[in-house]
């Protein structure tokens, strides 16, 4: 009987969360007649495709979609190459410092780029990688998050590993790059999932630091949906759904350890 | 084996039992000698350690650590980004409960944040007991809960216009299927609220997972043995769950709000602020400052400036709460 | 100060390790102080001692991978303190074996010698002599997990000896073994030591593996050597009352009391009464001495006469080969006797006890051993 009511109580939850998208999936099959027609039209037969067709075709859509998943690779990359070195360092050598560089990486941590706008916008401005794809790949490489992740796993790793490897003239790069990272593989898979999300959702930079048209990400040429379209729900929803595409099927295709590995990590500080 | 064992076979006879060293030609070293000969391993050490701590540091200290002092600079100079500006020392932040908005966003804010996070939070634990009881079977509640979490602020916020509409949305459209009148939801008195179902929505399906995994982690026997002294499930509840994760739960309070704190992308999307000024938040005005009125920078500065404040006030009591907690288990 | 060491086929100095008043200190703590030790060049040495009193530290230090406080290491007359541990041609064996879990058996074991750029070629010969030494010729294609205890063992031999350095260093190598694989591993290192010959500094708190295999034992304790000597003169005559009862089990008796003067000589006067004019005049008279002597060198006589001590058996221990008599000869004294198996003794028996006097030691109210008149220094 409990087992009952749990499962009836959670698929409430999962309708509720879920819901939204089926009506809006539904939508952007739309035409503005069925959309704008009262009794409402739940489905459409046969479905409108001028939506999609608008959106891919006549607006900056792809484009957007391009940009975005470039600089969502482009940051994840070279953050698993920084972030694991640092978070090295961090672990496991020793240097005039390290306990300083450590407190301000940990005090900043929670700093977000929303109350940086201003200095931030003129910093690059400074550098003139405003409306550069510099400009979007270059800030997001600061924040220490993914640090102090790779810190936790490498300390699990026991220190006669590198003894036995130093022992045999294995030089310091040679161990981080043949020792330590193969055996913390686990920890830049969860990284790399956490950046790359986290790039692909980030809009309040982006929308400051560039206004070309091809340089828009995603987030921010969906935006410009809303600010200059008038209201267009056909359009909206073919631009929410394919904006989900990506994402939805990476994440349903790692779902189980993306979810175990990622809150276990993240918990284990 | 090879030849290169040649010499142990000649060295096979156990060696004179001598303890004391028999007239040693090796010599001590000096102090000095030896500190001039450690500084070179020495100096070898700190360059390791620094060449690979220093890529990201770079980018660490332009991106984030001049920000925050600069932040600091902008908000004591009155003028706008990009045609200079000059100094005006705290004049802005005295100025700043009489510059339009300011005060209306920072209520704004914070009512959003009150209102939000202890429901998110709340129901976030309840979904997590509940998938907790269900274990391996509900990989698709997690998905389907977790899922709102994943969009972007941007697609969440036309999503939700969408089902907001007065006429055509999936809410009104769903109350009228049962006899009740339509609500204009993004009305000056609603939206705040709204923005706020819209933001508990969103963040759920997260904390529910984060929260799911610490109540896994939780010691089975604890429960056992608490069943066995015929607590029922409130109790057990109330006695053993709550104050087990209550780390976990101040972790995401404080998380929670720092977050909270930085609404914008659904308040730009879902109402531009509005209507009026209903929706307006902190981070909105800040942006505002630097693309709206161009010569205010110092203000968007200086609101930028209490919302750093703020944070790092969250940062600091978090990390202590954290130090004391680990002291204490 | 970045050149290697010669190779030991060369011109090899009379002493393959030397260490002159290493010290190492973490903060206030003190781990190791003044170690002065020489090392032979295909010496079996066994560094023995509790957990904690530094030995494992100064293995490292030997190694390169600790930097000593003080003191100066030499490495086959080089030295050694600011060589890099590549450098200082040493080979080591750690408590938990520290095998690369992703890699095979195979390239853990080749791991050293392709670090040094030795062909694929070479390398493979090599790592399938070595492999036939420890007995894993079946193995090499496997990973670490896929392996028991005593065959991860082998995996780190087998990685240190690849390379034939000057000296091997081993971290208490069998403390993660069961008993029985214990004692096959010991007498299979043994005979590795005899094939290969080259130097070992073997590091455990297990005596009876520092008594069957060293060649000379250091015995420290809170970082301070106690005795360097063979196992023969470690065992009976030891430095102090420490490594009295370290070295050896079941422990030395230890009975306090005074030594004084009677007729025809000294005696010793505690809880129990020893004759000792047999071992010849001593100095010291009047002061308190430590009396000591190891459970299977007292004897138990028939019949009482005034050179025996009166007891009570308390409690029987039976170890399978000897048994091992607790026996009370005084209120809160008691002193173990080591009997055979097949006595017919039994709790509660009266029994007289002698002290051979030239099995007897004396220390000193500071612990150290009293030398007897007519000892060699």
């Amino acid at each position: 009987m409990e087992r009952v009511l749990t499962h009836l109580a959670l698929i409430l939850a999962a309708v509720i969360c879920a819901a939204p998208f089926f009506y809006v999936i539904a939508a952007s099959l739309k035409d503005q007649g069925s959309l704008f027609h009262y009794p409402p039209v739940w489905v459409q037969i046969p479905p409108y495709t001028g939506n999609y067709e608008r959106l891919l075709f006549d607006s900056g859509f792809p484009r957007w979609m391009l940009n975005t998943l470039f600089v969502a690779s482009t940051v994840t990359g070279l953050k698993l190459v920084l972030d694991s070195m640092a978070g090295y360092a961090l672990a496991k050598l020793e240097f005039t410092g390290k306990r300083v560089i450590f407190v301000l990486m940990l005090t900043l941590l929670m700093v977000p780029f929303a109350a940086l706008l201003i200095p931030l916008w003129s910093i690059a401005h400074n550098l003139h990688i405003t409306n550069t794809y510099l400009a979007l790949i270059l800030p997001p490489l600061a924040n220490p998050l993914g640090v102090f992740l790779m810190r936790q796993f490498i300390l699990g790793l026991p220190k006669d590993l590198e003894n036995a490897a130093r022992l045999e003239g294995v030089s310091e790069f040679g161990i981080y790059w043949r020792i330590i990272l193969p055996l913390v593989k686990p920890g830049l898979v969860v990284l790399a999932v956490i950046i790359f999300t986290d790039q692909f959702m980030s809009f309040i930079w982006p929308l400051v630091a560039t206004t070309r048209d091809d340089l828009l990400v995603l987030t921010v040429g969906v935006a410009g949906l809303r600010a200059k379209g008038g209201v267009n729900f056909g359009l909206w929803s073919a631009a929410a759904v394919m904006s989900l595409v990506p994402i939805a099927v990476f994440f349903f295709a790692l779902q189980r350890q993306f979810l175990a590995r990622s809150m276990a990590g993240a918990l284990k500080q | 084996m090879s030849t290169n064992l040649s010499l142990a076979t000649s060295i096979n006879t156990a060696p004179q039992a001598a303890g004391t060293i028999a007239a040693s030609s090796r010599h001590r070293l000096s102090p000095e000698e030896h500190r001039r000969l450690a500084r070179q391993r020495r100096l070898r050490r700190e360059l390791t350690g620094w060449a690979f701590l220093v890529p990201m540091f770079v980018f660490f200290v332009v991106f984030l650590l001049a920000p925050v002092i600069l932040v600091f600079w902008w908000s004591t100079q009155e003028g706008s980004l990009t045609t200079g500006t000059e100094f005006v020392g705290l004049d802005n932040f005295r100025r700043l409960p009489r510059q339009i908005d300011a005060p209306i966003a920072i209520r704004n804010t914070l009512r959003f944040t009150l209102m939000s996070i202890p429901v998110t939070l709340i129901i976030a634990l309840g979904v997590a007991m509940l998938l907790a009881r269900v274990g391996r079977g509900g990989s698709v509640y997690r998905f389907l809960v977790y899922f709102p979490a994943l969009v972007p602020g941007v697609v969440a916020g036309l999503i939700w216009i969408f089902l907001t509409s007065v006429d055509f949305g999936l809410f009104n459209t769903a109350l009228r299927s049962v006899g009740v009148d339509p609500v204009v939801w993004l009305g000056p008195k609603s939206a705040l609220q709204v923005l706020a179902a819209l933001d508990v929505w969103r963040s759920v399906g997260f904390w529910a997972i984060f929260f799911l995994a610490a109540i896994i982690g939780l010691p089975r026997e604890l429960y056992q043995a608490a069943e066995l002294d015929g607590a029922n499930g409130w109790q057990r509840f109330h006695r053993l769950t709550l104050p087990l994760l209550r780390r976990v739960i101040l972790f995401a309070v404080v998380v929670a709000t720092i977050f909270g704190l930085q609404v914008f992308d659904t308040a730009l999307i879902l109402t531009e602020g509005g209507p009026g000024t209903a929706t307006l938040t902190v981070v909105y005005r800040i942006w505002t400052y630097i693309f709206g009125s161009t010569d205010k920078v110092g203000y968007g500065a200086a609101m930028s400036v209490a919302l750093l404040v703020a944070i790092l006030i969250l940062t600091v009591i978090q990390l202590r709460l954290l130090r004391g907690q680990r002291g204490e288990d | 100060m970045s050149v290697s060491l010669p190779h030991p086929d060369g011109a090899v100095d009379a002493f393959a390790i030397e260490l002159l008043g290493v010290t190492k200190r973490y903060g206030d703590f003190v781990a190791l102080q003044g170690i002065d030790l020489d090392i032979a060049p295909g010496e079996f040495v066994v560094l023995l001692g509790p957990s904690g009193c530094g030995k494992s530290t100064l293995l490292k230090i030997i190694a390169g991978l600790e930097d000593a406080s003080e003191g100066e290491v030499y490495i086959n007359g080089q030295l050694a303190n600011y060589l890099r541990p590549k450098e200082r041609d040493v080979a080591m064996v750690f408590q938990n074996y520290a095998l690369y879990p992703h890699m095979t058996v195979e390239t853990n074991i080749g791991f050293p010698l392709a670090m040094r750029r030795h062909t694929k070629a070479a390398v493979a010969e090599r790592v399938r002599e070595v492999a036939a030494l420890v007995g894993l010729t079946d193995h090499l294609r496997k990973y670490p997990d896929q392996l028991s205890g005593g065959q991860r063992q082998r995996v780190a031999l087998g990685r240190a000896i690849i390379r034939e350095p000057v000296a091997f260093l081993m971290d208490e190598p069998l403390s993660n073994l069961d008993a029985l694989l214990r004692v096959q591993m010991r007498s299979e290192l043994l005979k590795l030591h005899k094939r290969v010959g080259r130097t070992t500094i073997y590091v455990t708190h297990d005596q009876i593996e520092a008594m069957t295999m060293a060649d000379r034992i250091v015995v420290l304790r809170d970082g301070v050597m106690q005795q360097v000597g063979t196992p023969r003169e470690v065992y009976s005559r030891p430095a102090n009352t420490f490594t009295a009862i370290f070295v050896g089990s079941p422990p030395m008796n230890l009975i306090p009391g005074r030594l004084l003067t009677a007729d025809g000589g000294q005696r010793f006067q505690g809880p129990i009464s020893v004759d000792l004019a047999a071992l010849g005049p001593m100095a010291g008279v009047g002061e308190e001495i430590t009396l000591g002597v190891r459970p299977e060198n007292v004897e138990l006589s028939g019949s009482g006469d005034a050179a025996t001590i009166p007891g009570r058996v308390e409690l029987i221990e039976s170890v399978g080969a000897d048994t091992y008599l607790s026996i009370a000869v005084a209120e809160g004294t008691t002193v173990m006797v080591r009997v055979s198996a097949d006595t017919s003794v039994q709790e509660g028996d009266c029994l007289h006890l002698r002290f051979p006097p030239q099995r007897l030691l004396l220390f000193d109210p500071a612990g150290n051993r009293v030398t007897l008149p007519g000892e060699p220094a």
